[in-house]
């Protein structure tokens, strides 16, 4: 993707925003006025139980569903809105599609970039059924070469999982080669595109995908407790919870059909009407702007932390391309969760320390014997003051850190 | 598992030096803390300052101050808790003042 002439959004921060939030790739914040006038808007005037009873609100609820599968199949290029499924977020998700498509005597390969909604499945399934898991490692500049994917596919091989975007270094992967690959070889390929879903483009084919898993609460836009994935026509997923729903209460068996092979209990309509609001306010912004906003600040803020003796910055090469404004570091003289609470407290800036519950990835930096490192993540929300800022206050907290050393 | 040891008390630390029963805490057990974990041989008033009110903050509501509070109720700012505490208001000042790890993604 190439960034814009213009770069920056300018958009108006809400005025009760106070801090400089930069952890985004935690959930974004804030969200844009649009979606809480919504949310508030639905529970107001049609807060019933969607699509379970007859009368017309209660269609009205559902039709509201519906409608935001049909928005989100065409995100995903999908082309059946009953293959996309809603759950509680992304982990939730994960941990459907993993237990409900791997089984003993599988073989998986997934990469080192995961976050562990994709490690602890991964690693319960290993330990206690048996299933044969490949951890493949990344290079010094944060990507996974697919051909060290490709290579380990062998016939009894059910799946690749791997995120779009590592969570820690920002870093995006070339998902689609590895896509093409399992097409070839009838291997299923799920992917975790909770960091790029509304920064980038997260479409099935291009993707070469048959698994997509989704939060609603980050670039989407939309609240916490939303999420799901889409599931390509003709790969099935087993039930691995028993049930119910509202729909066709006679039958003992919770329903075979999808969505609601994969879908448990009343919908959460309020964060579903918040997250249609979210990806309608992506869709008029446009990713493509989100996202060279982004971008043109990560690429000051990563110009000016690089310049700050004592800073390091991992995985952080002077690419901006295959790349999301998510940049890790740490400061000499400091662990990170002191530098977090100093940006906090002294500067008013929110950030994200430890180990970003991706501990492969700091096992590989070797930051998980200093428990971890700095993460700041932008959103569009954020403005080049903001980051003028940050890098005073980084720089402030590292010659603090060379005086304590000194 | 680490213990500390001392007049004839031993009390349970956890992996990272946290004591792992908080009640067992008194005003002994901290400057015992505060020697082993932090290399601090003497406390202040300043460092009492901070670590009874962490202390007083725990008693009342189960949980650490947020460090706002902290550095308004001492008029400390973040800087000189760090002088104090090297270790920082959570792994140093909390530690000594006897409350339990806190959890996180670390």
């Amino acid at each position: 993707m190439t960034l814009n002439a213009k770069p920056y959004l300018n958009l108006k921060t809400p005025p009760e925003v106070e801090m400089i939030y930069l952890d985004n790739a935690a959930t974004s914040y804030p969200k844009p006025p649009e979606v809480h006038e919504f949310m508030n808007m639905v529970y107001r005037t049609a807060g019933v139980n969607p699509g379970r009873s007859g009368f017309d609100l209660c269609r009205v609820a559902g039709d509201l569903v519906d409608e935001t599968r049909e928005l989100l199949t065409e995100l995903f290029g999908g082309t059946d809105p009953n293959r996309l499924i809603f759950s509680h977020n992304a982990t939730d998700a994960l941990n459907l599609t993993l237990f409900g498509l791997v089984e003993a005597g599988d073989h998986v390969v997934t990469t080192q970039l995961e976050h562990n909604s994709v490690i602890r499945p991964l690693w319960t399934l290993q330990e206690d059924e048996g299933v044969d898991v490949d951890w493949i490692a990344f290079d010094d500049a944060g990507f996974v070469a697919p051909a060290a994917i490709i290579e380990r596919l062998r016939p009894e091989t059910r799946a690749v999982v791997m995120n779009h975007a590592s969570n820690v270094l920002g870093t995006v992967q070339d998902v689609g080669t590895v896509g093409e690959a399992c097409r070839e070889r009838g291997i299923h390929l799920v992917v975790d595109v909770s960091q790029t879903a509304g920064k980038l483009p997260v479409r099935m084919d291009d993707l070469g995908a048959d698994i997509v898993c989704f939060t609603g609460h980050k670039s989407l836009m939309g609240p916490m407790g939303t999420g799901g994935m889409y599931v390509r026509e003709g790969v099935e997923i087993r039930m691995t919870r028993a049930g119910g729903t509202g729909v066709r209460s006679a039958e003992r068996r919770h329903l075979d059909e999808y969505p609601y092979r994969l879908e448990f209990g009343t919908h959460n309509l309020i964060g579903i009407a918040g997250l249609s609001a979210g990806v309608q306010w992506v869709q008029r912004t446009g990713m493509d702007a989100i996202h060279g906003h982004e971008m043109a600040l990560w690429q000051e803020l990563r110009d000016g932390l690089a310049s700050i003796d004592g800073v390091t910055l991992y995985g952080q090469n002077t690419r901006t391309e295959d790349r999301i404004a998510v940049l890790t570091f740490n400061v000499s003289g400091f662990e990170a969760a002191d530098v977090g609470t100093m940006l906090d407290v002294d500067s008013g800036i929110a950030c994200r320390t430890g180990l970003h519950c991706a501990p492969l990835v700091h096992e590989a930096l070797g930051t998980d014997t200093i428990h971890g490192s700095v993460r700041l993540s932008l959103g569009p929300f954020n403005t080049q003051e903001q980051i003028r800022q940050t890098i005073d206050a980084v720089r402030e907290i590292a010659e603090l850190g060379a005086s304590r050393s000194s | 598992m680490p213990v500390l040891e001392f007049d004839g008390r031993t009390l349970k630390l956890n992996d990272e030096g946290y004591l792992v029963k908080p009640k067992k805490w008194d005003e002994d057990v901290a400057r015992e803390l505060a020697r082993t974990a932090e290399s601090l041989d003497e406390l202040t008033p300043e460092h009492w300052a901070v670590i009874r009110f962490i202390r007083e903050h725990f008693v009342a509501h189960k949980r650490a101050p947020l460090i706002r509070a902290l550095c308004d109720e001492t008029q400390l700012s973040l800087k000189q808790i760090y002088q104090l505490f090297p270790s920082g208001p959570a792994k140093g000042a909390c530690k000594i003042a006897g409350l339990p790890r806190p959890d996180g993604c670390v």
